[in-house]
């Protein structure tokens, strides 16, 4: 009650202060002047402080000093508090800075991003086109700008990567500069669009060595003079997860892509879609008021270009918005999953600790309990205790967050990227709360526990209930780690279905500025001429290179309504010949085959729409839209990912553009392709990768996420260990006398054993049936990143099984030793 | 808290007498002062600095309770009430305060 009241006072602190000084100034009014009024104000304001707030800090010491004599305990238990609250706050640090933290720009909360909806309400960007229709007609947005994809250029001196936006980005988002300016709108027009470049703070500062003069010199992109007309500001860190070296127009991509063939289209065409689009709204105006503007002005454009619409949507600017969601939650769910229940672990553990220490304090409860102290008084103290260690770990914790997430993420990905995985204000609270929270979970019950009238019944045993949770929440992460390591072993050594080693890939790297689609036929002709000899397959997407092309196809008698997306690849007949792909049915594409009407099948497309009977059928796919033979059927093979193959059309590859090619790496055959390709232009550069890398590389998130998977089995281990060794020790340390006595009648070591383990094996062993029902639950959900592997797959749990079982001999065989040893008289003695 | 020693009582006796005083009925501060005063004939001469932080103290113990009135001059007065709490609080301290003055005097006389 008094608690309340005070509460209460300091909720409306202000008031109270007003309130007494207007009392007090009526008294002086009235002519009681007497004495001084700032010492009656604080005298007064004193009454609700310092009582309490001194025995507060009296509980800190207190808890401080009996924390400092205990020091075993007290790291143990900061160290596994710290580690569980360092993994939580290190993974809301990542979410904090892919799903919360907008863009570094000025007054984020009222810029939005827009999307168009299709019938399935699936997010998609815009047609330039569009864009330019919503930009002029919007009155709900004050602005919006156009951000194409990041691309590979060549600049000057190498390479760097570009981000083409709309001449409205710099000044509609309000970024700042370092020097000079953003783009004018008159240098984004697609009619006369201006060779003019904004670097990146740190492309700035890395490739230009912080020039102060950058302003007004020329850069080459692709071989086209630009002229540098800003430097960002340092915080502006981008507004994707790409770093982007370098900002040009949208339009002047035409001047860096001249022979493009779809690059008129995608300026000018209502109907080339997906450019991403953001807007800030104008002022006074709410996202729900926009959205329903952009709705209708989306529909008239669509009317205009005879198409339908199924709405818009505009969402805030965290990277998550960015239609990512889908593939990147479920993943995050997972990991907090996994984090939570080291969190609840850990708690256990210390909770397990503390009660321990209770029991071994409980002369010193029971005295203050019998000296008048009341229950909540002493709950009070050891719940300061607990707070105390809460927080100590959650700076443990803090500096963890700082550095983990920067860590993993080099190590899991590949590509620099520009989240800023730094904790800042969102994330101390939270970890602020998270501390609080634990110090909830694993404090309460114990104090509660140790303040019981009447002390400690050994009969209950809280004791056996925490351990078995922390045996049971173990096995679920050490399953969980099992089935990942094991599902990534699988994926690099089961049968991809074609030759990975030994195999590696060329690419061309030619000034895309240079080269049409005649002289790309020609490079494409004479290397294919010169390469004759060997088989060199040619193909535009490299195996495990993490892109894949999709394409509609449908049967002769079928309507375009009745059109289905299968996976398409551009292939020649070395292509199959290197990767050791066979031919089922039919034959191998032939060279002649480039100018027929001709396609192969993978088996997967045969017998998802053919029955297996496809062997001179015809399907409608491919440019141009047309009838194509199916001359072949070809075996299945996981090129694109390792978990599943798609339908795939292989098409004669078109001598369009300049392709990869693909090879056997022997001895002298890099050579001999980087000199054809030198010869026939002596700009090319060729780049050679083993397949061995792309592999690696596709697996990269794969086996990180098993590494941090390990990680957390091996703390969950480490954890439930040391539980299991307390609990042992303790009780051999509780009943030395009874082991003492029993010994002196002649009690043989084994039976003493099974006296000291007996009650905690049982929690042990149903911690394990628990942990293995909870995992092989738990397990279904990581069914998608097993590569196939069998979510109940015996090896796995038969690992974890044998892991803890070895985790519970260690832990006991120090306690049991020590019991074994008891001498009974000095035993009987101490007493 | 109780630095003040203007008033010369003895120490808690300072809660007894407000709480008796507002056992008539409500008061504000200033009447609680001059009410002491009056009783006791000029003797007890209670100052700001003393009254309000005890004040304070009874409404954190809930023995008092507050609330904005109009005092007899037409002024806005914070007036005090004794609640049930006080009440009770008021008849244990009585006589805790009788049976250590009946203490003293034996010892005095």
């Amino acid at each position: 009650m008094k608690l309340f009241r005070r509460l209460r006072y300091w909720l409306g602190a202000r008031q109270n202060q007003a309130d007494l000084a207007e009392e007090i100034e009526f008294h002086r009014a009235m002519g009681g002047a007497m004495g001084n009024t700032t010492i009656a104000r604080e005298d007064s304001r004193a009454v609700w402080i310092w009582p309490w707030l001194e025995s507060v800090m009296q509980d800190v010491r207190y808890a401080l000093r009996n924390l400092r004599a205990h020091p075993g305990f007290t790291s143990v238990a900061i160290l596994a508090l710290g580690c569980a609250i360092g993994l939580n706050t290190s993974l809301f640090t990542v979410f904090n800075a892919i799903a919360i933290r907008p863009w570094p720009i000025a007054d984020p909360g009222r810029v939005v991003n827009i999307f168009e909806l299709d019938d399935r309400l699936r997010t998609f960007g815009f047609s330039l086109e569009e864009f330019r229709y919503l930009a002029a007609h919007s009155k709900t947005i004050s602005g919006v700008v156009a951000i194409g994809n990041g691309q590979k250029v060549r600049i000057d001196d190498g390479k760097a990567v570009a981000s083409s936006v709309s001449g409205s980005f710099f000044s509609v988002l309000g970024i700042g500069m370092q020097q000079g300016r953003g783009f004018r709108a008159d240098e984004d027009l697609v009619d006369a669009p201006q060779p003019v470049v904004v670097l990146s703070y740190v492309f700035w500062q890395t490739r230009m060595g912080s020039d102060p003069s950058a302003i007004g010199k020329q850069l080459r992109i692709e071989d086209t003079p630009f002229t540098i007309v800003g430097v960002t500001g340092s915080d502006f860190t981008g507004n994707s997860a790409q770093v982007f070296d370098l900002y040009i127009p949208i339009s002047a991509r035409s001047i860096i892509e001249p022979h493009t063939t779809w690059m008129k289209d995608y300026l000018h065409s209502p109907n080339y879609c997906c450019t991403n689009i953001a807007g800030r709204l104008a002022p006074g105006v709410s996202r729900a008021q926009a959205e329903a503007e952009l709705a209708v002005l989306h529909q008239q454009f669509r009317a205009q270009n005879h198409d339908e619409s199924h709405g818009v949507r505009l969402t805030g600017t965290a990277f998550l918005n960015t239609g990512k969601s889908e593939k990147i939650l479920p993943v995050f769910a997972l990991m907090s999953l996994a984090v939570f229940l080291v969190l609840l672990l850990a708690c256990a553990n210390v909770g397990n600790l503390l009660l321990a220490r209770a029991a071994a304090r409980q002369h010193e409860i029971s005295v203050r309990l019998s000296l008048g102290a009341n229950r909540a008084r002493i709950v009070r103290q050891l719940l300061t205790e607990s707070l105390v260690l809460a927080c100590t770990a959650g700076v443990v914790g803090v500096a963890i967050a700082f550095w983990l997430p920067s860590l993993v993420f080099r190590y899991a990905v590949n590509d620099n990227l520009s989240f800023r995985l730094v904790p800042d204000s969102v994330v101390l609270m939270y970890a602020l709360a998270l501390s609080a929270a634990t110090c909830i979970i694993f404090g309460l019950a114990p104090s509660l526990h140790a303040t019981r009238p009447g002390g400690i019944r050994s009969r209950f045993s809280l004791r056996s209930v925490l351990l078995t949770a922390q045996v049971a929440l173990s096995v679920v992460l050490l399953v969980g780690a099992g089935l990942m390591t094991r599902g990534v072993q699988r994926a690099r050594t089961q049968d991809p279905g074609f030759t990975i080693s030994g195999v590696s890939i060329a690419q061309f790297d030619l000034p895309a500025s240079s080269y049409d689609a005649a002289r790309s036929r020609a490079f494409f002709a004479q290397l294919s001429r010169d390469l004759a000899r060997q088989p060199v397959g040619l193909t535009r997407l490299a195996p495990l290179g993490n892109g894949q092309n999709w394409t509609s196809f449908r049967l002769p008698n079928e309507t375009e309504k009745q059109g289905k997306t299968v996976a398409v690849q551009e292939i020649n007949r070395g292509y199959l010949d290197v990767l050791g792909i066979p031919i089922l049915e039919g034959r191998m594409l032939e060279d002649a085959d480039s100018n027929r009407s001709v396609v192969l099948i993978n088996q997967t497309l045969a017998n998802r729409f053919f029955d297996g009977n496809a062997l001179g059928k015809s399907v409608v796919a491919g440019k141009p839209y047309a009838p194509h033979e199916i001359v072949g059927i070809v075996k299945d093979a996981y090129t694109t990912t390792l978990d599943e193959v798609s339908p795939t059309i292989y098409f004669p590859i078109s001598g369009d553009s300049i392709p990869l090619a693909l090879f056997r790496t022997t001895p002298g055959t890099a050579d001999a392709i980087a000199g054809v390709a030198k010869q026939i232009d002596a700009r090319t550069g060729t780049t050679f990768t083993p397949l061995t890398v792309n592999l690696d590389k596709y697996l990269q998130a794969s086996r990180a996420g098993a590494a941090i998977a390990e990680g957390l089995g091996g703390f969950a281990l480490a954890l439930a260990t040391i539980g299991m060794f307390g609990v042992f020790a303790y009780c051999v340390e509780q009943r030395t006398k009874e082991i003492g006595i029993r010994m002196a009648l002649g009690a043989r070591p084994v039976e003493v054993i099974r006296l000291v383990l007996g009650s905690s094996s049982r929690a042990v062993f149903i911690g394990l049936l628990l942990g293995f029902a909870a995992a092989a639950a738990a397990s279904q959900l990581l069914r998608k990143l097993l590569f196939g592997l069998s979510p109940f797959d015996p090896v796995s749990y038969t690992m974890v099984v044998v892991l803890l079982v070895a985790a519970g001999l260690g832990a006991t065989f120090l306690p049991a030793r020590r019991a074994t040893k008891i001498d009974p008289m000095s035993a009987l003695r101490c007493e | 808290m109780g630095t003040d020693k203007s008033s010369e009582l003895l120490p808690g006796t300072l809660d007894l007498l407000v709480l008796k005083s507002l056992a008539r009925g409500r008061m504000h501060g200033y009447g609680i002062a001059q009410h002491l005063k009056t009783i006791s004939e000029d003797v007890l001469q209670v100052g700001e600095s003393s009254l309000y932080p005890a004040l304070q103290r009874l409404l954190l113990n809930g023995y008092v309770e507050a609330e904005w009135g109009i005092s007899e001059n037409n002024r806005r007065a914070r007036y005090y009430t004794l609640t049930a709490l006080g009440r009770k609080q008021l008849s244990a301290e009585r006589k805790e305060f009788d049976r250590m003055v009946l203490a003293i005097q034996k010892v005095l006389a």
